[in-house]
C-alpha cells in the first residue's frame, strides 16, 4: 500500500426521484482511498451501497461532488469516456455474479481483454492460468449456468482482475453464497486482490471480511462514517 | 376470481404497455385483413346481385339469350298465345353519360304496364302514387328517364333537366321526369348508377330494335307447368333460368378468386397468431416469480390457467374490435382492387361501397377472440407448470424448450410430408390444396427453431475463430433463448417464404402469359370492334370494315375472331369463332402432340378446340363430343385440340367461322387482324386503319396489345400483392415485438456488459448482429419454403383454381429479395429496442431483476 490516493470523493451527492419526489441517498460525502487498500463498506439494505460502488466506477454519474481515480476526474468526463475508463482500470464483482451466461468460463473472463486490445495466445494462456489457479482448468469451455455459485462467483472475480485493473470494486460478493464458500471467496478475493497490490472497496454485510479489511466505513444517515 | 389476484397480475401487464400494445396489433392486424377480404368479396358480389334485384324484384326466373338478345315477338308469344301474364320484358345495356361525367350507367328499359307487378327493388323504396305517376310519365313521356336522387344530386340534374347518354357512338337527349328515394344503403348502391326508362325509349337508345335483353318471369308455385310451357317455345339461343342459380353461378364463378384471397387472410391470421403466442409467452414467462409466488400462497392451477385466459380473453375484446374497425376502412381499399379484378377476369360489377352485414362482424369476432384464446392455450398451460417453491431460472426453461424443439422438429417432419401429400392427392379441391400449403408453412415453422440452432452452430463453427469474444454473443444469444427467438424468426419466415412463393408464381405466371402473347399476337395490327352484338347495323358496318381492309394496298391478309355465347348443357359458353390463316395457325399452343390434318378437320369437319381451363373444369379430352344447342336442335362438336389460353379461368370453346355459320347467324366480328405486306410502314398502316374506324372501335399494333395485356396481368394481381405486403407488415410487428420483449427481458445483462466496458455503440451494434443474423435465418429458411410454396401454388392450387398449366420459372432475384426482405425487416424491427437499450443506463439495467 503506498500513501498516495487512488480514489478521492468529494462532496459526493446523489438522489433519485419517486413518485415525483426527491430522495436523497447520501450528501457531500467525501473519502481518500491509497492505492492497494482494502475497504470495506457496511450499511442495511437500501442505504446507497451499489448506489456508491456505481458512482465510483462511473456506471452513473452524481449530482454533484467528484469521484478522482489515478488523478482523473470522472465527473468531468462523458459517457462514453467512463465507459472507456471502467473498461481499462476497473473490475466490477456483483453479488448475482453477473456472468455472461452465453460465453464459457474461459470467454467470459477474455471478454474485458478483448475489450482492450487484440487478444493475443499469451492472452489466453493467462486466462488459463488463472483458471488453473482457481481448479477451472478443465472447465473452461463450461457455461456458467452449469456452475454451482461459490464457482460463479470464483470466475466473476477472476474477469474482474484479469485485464489489470487499478480499482476493484465488489458489490455484496457473498450475499448470494452460503457461509462457507462465502468465506472460500473472501480467502480468494484477498489473496488475488490484495496481494496483487489493487485498490479495493467491498460493499457488504458480512462480518467475516472486517478482518481483512484496512478501514471500514458503512453508510448512515446519509453520510461516510469510519468505524 | 378474486379482484386481488387479478390486480397483481394485471399491475405487471401495466408495467409492460409496449408488449401489451403489440399483442392487441397483433388480433387487431389478423382480424383487419380477414374481415376486410371478405367484406370487400361480399360487397362486389352483393352488389352485383342488387343490381340484378333493381329490375327483377320479384322474379323468379329470366330468360335471357346469347349474343343476338331475345326476339321481342318471343315475349307477344308468352303473352298472348301462350296466355303468362307474370313476365316483363327487359331491355338493358351500359350507356356513357357524355356531358356530366366519364362515368358509366346501366340503362334498364321497363314495361311501364306491367313493371308494377314486379316490384323491383327501385319501387320498394317509393311510395304506390309516386310510382304509379312515374311509370304513366314514362310511359307517356317519350326519351324520359328516372334516376336516383343521389344521382341526381352528383350530375347536378333537376327534374325535367335533359342530359345526354352515349351507346354504341349513339347519342341521345333524356329527360329526367323522376328521382329515386333510397331508403338504405343496399338501395342507394343499386341505384347509384342506374337510370331507368320506358322499353322502347331503351330499345332506341341502344339500338336495340325489335330486340330484348331478357324477360322476367315470376312463377307461380301452384303452376309449374308454365315452365314446360315457356321452354316449347323458346328459341335455340335462349335460356329459361332461375333467377338464384345466376347469382349462384356467379358466386360459383369467383369461388376461386375468393378461397384464394381468403386463404391470404388467414395466412396473415396465422402470422398474427404467432405474434400473439409469442408475446403472450413472454407475458407469461416475465411473470414466472409472480406466479411462483401466487402459487405459494395458495392460488390453484386453474386460478392462474384462468387468469392468463381472461387477459387474454380482454387483450382479444380489445385486439378484435379495433381488427374490426381497420378492417372495415381496409376493405374500403381493397373493395376497388376486388371489383377491379373481378372486371377484368369475370364480369362487370360497378364499384360500390363496402357493405357490412351483422353476420360478417360476427364471423370477425369469432375469429378474433377463437385465434387469440388458440393461441394463448400453449402459455396458460406453461404458467400452470411454474412451481410455488422454485422459480426456473432462464436456461432451465430453455432447456425445457430445447426439448420441446426436437419433438417440434419430428412433428415437423410429418407435416411437411402430410402437406405434400394433401397437395398431391386431394384430387381438385381448391381448399385442400391450399390447406396442404398451410400445413407445409406450418411444418416448416415448426422446423424453425431447429434450423436456426443448427445455422448458428454452423456460424460459430466457420467463423467463429475469426470473431472476437463480443461478436460470438450474437449466435449465441440467439441459441441461448430459441424458444423465443425461433418463435419471432419463424413467423418472418412464413411471411417471407410467403412472398417468395407468391413472387415465383407470379413471375412464373408472368413469364407464361407474356410467351402465350407472343406466340398467339401473330398478326401486325389488330382492330377492335366492340359494342353490343344484338343490333343489325354493328354486324353491317363489321363486314364493310373488313372488306375495306382487306381491300388496302399494303394488307396481305386477314384474320378474325368473333367472341360470343353458345348454349351447352343448359348453360351458355363462351366460344371463340375463328377466321384463320396460315400465320395465325401458328399462334395456337397445343397441350398435345397435333396431327398434320387438325387445321383441315377444324374448318372442314362439326369440330371444337376448347382451352385448357374449359377442359380442365368440363373433364374433358380429345376426341369427346361436346353438345351445343342450334336452331336445329343439339349438334355434337368433337373435340379435336386443346390449346393454351390465359385470357380467362372458366376456359372457352373455339370454333371455325365456317362451322359456326352454318349454325347460327351471323353476329359481325369481335376483332380483326391485319397482316401486312413485307416492308411496309406498319405506323403509317396504323395511321391509314385509324381512318377508317369509328370512335368506339380501335387499331392497335401487337406491341400495343401486348403491352396492354400485361398490364392487366399485373392489375389482376395488384389485390394478391397488396394482401402479402399486409401479412409481411403483421410477421414484422411479430419479429418487433418479439425483440422488443427479447431485449427487455435480458435488461441486466446488457446492463453487466456496459458496466464492464462496453460502449452503447458497441451494444447497439450487438442487438443489430443479433436481428440481422435473426432476418438472414428467416430468409435463408423462407428459401425452401418458398420454393416448395410456389411449386405447390402452381402446380397445386392454380391449376386447380383455374385451369391453367405453367412452367415454373426459377427467377434468383426473387430469393435475393426475400433474404434481404427478411434481413432489413429483422434488422429494422431491432432500431428502436437497440437505441432503448443503448440509451438505458447502466445504473438502471443492473437495478432490474
Amino acid at each position: 500500500m503506498t500513501t498516495e490516493a487512488a480514489i478521492t470523493i468529494q462532496q459526493l451527492s446523489k438522489s433519485y426521484q419517486e413518485s415525483g419526489r426527491q430522495h436523497e441517498i447520501f450528501s457531500k460525502l467525501d473519502m481518500q482511498v491509497r492505492r492497494g487498500e482494502f475497504i470495506v463498506l457496511f450499511g442495511r439494505s437500501g442505504s446507497g451501497k451499489s448506489t456508491f460502488l456505481n458512482l465510483v466506477s462511473g456506471i452513473d454519474p452524481p449530482d454533484r461532488g467528484k469521484v478522482i481515480i489515478n488523478g482523473i476526474n470522472l465527473t468531468g468526463l462523458t459517457e462514453h469516456e467512463r465507459t472507456l475508463f471502467r473498461r481499462h482500470h476497473i473490475g466490477f464483482v456483483f453479488q448475482s455474479y453477473n456472468l455472461i451466461p452465453t460465453l464459457t468460463v474461459a470467454e467470459n473472463l477474455l471478454l474485458p481483454l478483448e475489450l482492450i486490445k487484440r487478444i493475443t495466445v499469451k492472452d489466453k494462456d493467462k486466462v488459463a492460468g488463472l483458471l488453473a489457479r482457481l481448479n477451472f482448468a478443465d472447465r473452461l469451455d463450461s457455461y456458467p449456468d452449469r456452475l454451482s455459485g461459490g464457482e460463479q462467483q470464483r470466475v466473476a472475480i477472476a474477469r474482474a482482475l484479469i485485464h489489470d485493473p487499478d480499482v476493484i470494486l465488489a458489490d455484496e460478493p457473498t450475499g448470494n453464497l452460503d457461509l462457507d464458500t462465502g468465506k472460500q471467496v473472501l480467502e480468494l478475493l484477498d489473496t488475488l486482490v490484495k496481494k496483487a497490490g489493487k485498490t479495493m472497496i467491498m460493499a457488504t454485510h458480512s462480518q467475516e471480511v472486517i478482518g481483512m479489511a484496512d478501514r471500514i466505513f458503512s453508510i448512515h444517515n446519509r453520510s461516510l462514517v469510519s468505524r | 376470481m378474486s379482484s386481488i389476484l387479478d390486480r397483481a397480475s394485471r399491475n405487471f401487464l401495466w408495467q409492460h404497455p409496449w408488449q401489451l400494445a403489440l399483442a392487441i396489433v397483433g388480433i387487431a392486424l389478423g382480424v383487419a385483413v380477414v374481415i376486410s377480404i371478405d367484406l370487400a368479396m361480399e360487397s362486389s358480389l352483393t352488389a352485383f346481385e342488387q343490381a340484378g334485384k333493381a329490375f327483377s324484384g320479384t322474379a323468379t326466373h329470366r330468360i335471357i339469350a346469347g349474343d343476338g338478345g331475345l326476339d321481342e315477338r318471343l315475349y307477344t308469344r308468352l303473352r298472348v298465345e301462350q296466355g303468362i301474364q307474370k313476365i316483363a320484358p327487359v331491355a338493358s345495356a351500359y350507356v356513357q353519360l357524355t356531358e356530366q361525367t366519364e362515368e358509366s350507367f346501366r340503362l334498364i328499359g321497363i314495361d311501364p304496364l306491367i313493371e308494377k307487378s314486379l316490384q323491383a327493388v327501385w319501387q320498394q323504396q317509393q311510395k304506390a302514387n309516386k310510382t304509379s305517376v312515374f311509370l304513366t310519365r314514362l310511359l307517356s313521356e317519350p326519351n324520359t328517364a328516372l334516376m336516383s336522387e343521389q344521382s341526381a344530386q352528383r350530375l347536378h340534374l333537376k327534374i325535367n333537366d335533359d342530359f345526354t347518354v352515349m351507346a354504341d357512338s349513339r347519342e341521345q337527349r333524356l329527360k329526367v321526369i323522376g328521382l329515386l328515394a333510397p331508403d338504405n344503403a343496399v338501395s342507394e348502391q343499386v341505384l347509384a348508377r342506374l337510370l331507368i326508362t320506358d322499353i322502347a325509349t331503351a330499345q332506341e337508345v341502344l339500338g336495340l330494335f325489335g330486340r330484348l335483353s331478357s324477360i322476367e318471369v315470376v312463377l307461380d308455385k301452384n303452376r309449374p307447368e308454365i315452365l314446360a310451357q315457356i321452354g316449347k317455345v323458346l328459341p335455340a339461343n335462349a335460356l329459361l333460368i332461375s333467377t338464384d342459380s345466376q347469382s349462384q353461378s356467379m358466386r360459383e364463378m369467383t369461388r376461386a378468386f375468393s378461397i384464394n384471397l381468403k386463404a391470404m387472410g388467414l395466412l396473415s391470421l396465422l402470422v398474427g397468431m404467432f405474434l400473439i403466442y409469442n408475446t403472450m409467452t413472454f407475458l407469461v414467462v416475465q411473470r414466472r416469480r409472480l406466479i411462483g409466488s401466487l402459487r405459494a400462497i395458495g392460488v390453484t392451477r386453474r386460478q392462474i390457467f384462468k387468469l392468463i385466459i381472461g387477459e387474454a380473453f380482454l387483450l382479444a375484446i380489445i385486439g378484435t374490435l379495433i381488427g374490426i374497425a381497420l378492417g372495415i376502412a381496409l376493405g374500403q381499399g381493397l373493395l376497388y382492387l376486388i371489383s377491379e379484378t373481378i372486371n377484368a377476369i369475370y364480369f362487370r360489377i360497378d364499384t360500390t361501397s363496402l357493405m357490412v352485414s351483422p353476420v360478417q362482424i360476427g364471423k370477425g369476432v369469432l375469429l378474433g377472440i377463437g385465434a387469440t384464446l388458440l393461441a394463448v392455450l400453449p402459455p396458460a398451460f406453461e404458467a400452470t407448470r411454474f412451481s410455488p417453491v422454485t422459480v426456473l431460472t432462464r436456461s432451465q426453461l430453455e432447456s425445457g424448450s430445447r426439448r420441446l424443439i426436437k419433438v417440434a422438429g419430428l412433428i415437423s417432419l410429418v407435416l411437411i410430408a402430410g402437406g405434400m401429400a394433401l397437395a398431391f392427392f386431394s384430387g381438385k379441391s381448391i381448399s385442400l390444396g391450399l390447406a396442404s400449403i398451410f400445413l407445409l408453412l406450418f411444418g416448416f415453422a415448426l422446423l424453425t427453431p431447429n434450423f436456426t440452432l443448427l445455422s448458428m452452430r454452423l456460424i460459430e463453427r466457420l467463423f467463429g475463430r475469426f470473431l472476437g469474444i463480443l461478436w460470438r454473443l450474437p449466435p449465441r444469444m440467439i441459441s441461448a433463448e430459441i424458444s423465443r427467438t425461433g418463435i419471432a424468426i419463424a413467423a418472418l419466415m412464413i411471411a417471407v417464404a410467403a412472398t417468395i412463393g407468391m413472387d415465383l408464381m407470379i413471375g412464373s405466371f408472368r413469364q407464361t402469359v407474356a410467351q402465350w402473347l407472343q406466340a398467339s399476337l401473330r398478326a401486325d395490327l389488330y382492330v377492335s370492334l366492340p359494342g353490343e352484338k344484338m343490333t343489325a347495323d354493328k354486324i353491317l358496318a363489321d363486314h364493310r370494315l373488313k372488306e375495306k381492309l382487306a381491300e388496302l394496298p399494303n394488307v396481305q391478309m386477314l384474320s378474325s375472331v368473333l367472341h360470343t355465347k353458345i348454349i351447352t348443357d343448359d348453360e351458355f359458353t363462351k366460344v371463340s369463332v375463328f377466321e384463320l390463316n396460315a400465320k395465325s395457325k401458328k399462334g395456337f399452343i397445343f397441350k398435345h402432340k397435333v396431327g398434320d390434318d387438325l387445321w383441315n378437320r377444324f374448318e372442314q369437319r362439326q369440330t371444337v378446340i376448347v382451352t385448357e381451363p374449359y377442359a380442365y373444369h368440363h373433364d374433358i379430352s380429345i376426341g369427346q363430343k361436346i353438345l351445343l344447342q342450334t336452331a336445329q336442335g343439339n349438334e355434337p362438336f368433337e373435340v379435336i385440340g386443346i390449346y393454351a389460353d390465359y385470357s380467362g379461368d372458366q376456359g372457352h370453346l373455339a370454333m371455325s367461322r365456317h362451322n359456326f355459320q352454318h349454325y347460327w347467324s351471323d353476329l359481325g366480328y369481335s376483332g380483326i387482324g391485319v397482316y401486312a405486306k413485307d416492308g411496309t410502314d406498319l405506323q403509317q398502316l396504323e395511321n391509314q386503319l385509324s381512318k377508317l374506324v369509328t370512335a368506339e372501335q380501335s387499331v392497335k399494333s401487337d406491341r400495343a396489345i401486348y403491352k396492354a395485356s400485361m398490364e392487366m396481368f399485373e392489375q389482376t394481381f395488384t389485390i394478391t400483392e397488396t394482401l402479402r405486403w399486409l401479412s409481411a407488415a403483421i410477421a414484422f410487428t411479430g419479429v418487433f415485438s418479439a425483440l422488443m420483449a427479447l431485449q427487455f427481458e435480458r435488461t441486466r445483462q446488457l446492463g453487466i456488459l456496459r458496466a464492464i466496458g462496453i460502449t452503447p455503440r458497441q451494444l447497439t451494434a450487438l442487438i443489430f448482429g443479433e436481428t440481422g443474423l435473426m432476418g438472414l435465418t428467416a430468409g435463408l429458411f423462407a428459401i425452401p419454403a418458398g420454393n416448395v410454396v410456389a411449386y405447390v401454388l402452381i402446380f397445386v392450387v392454380y391449376q386447380r383454381s383455374f385451369g391453367w398449366t405453367m412452367a415454373f420459372y426459377f427467377n434468383p432475384w426473387v430469393i435475393y429479395q426475400g433474404l434481404a426482405l427478411a434481413f432489413i425487416a429483422a434488422l429494422f424491427a431491432g432500431i428502436f429496442p437497440a437505441l432503448k437499450m443503448a440509451k438505458t443506463k447502466p445504473a438502471e439495467a443492473l437495478r432490474t431483476e
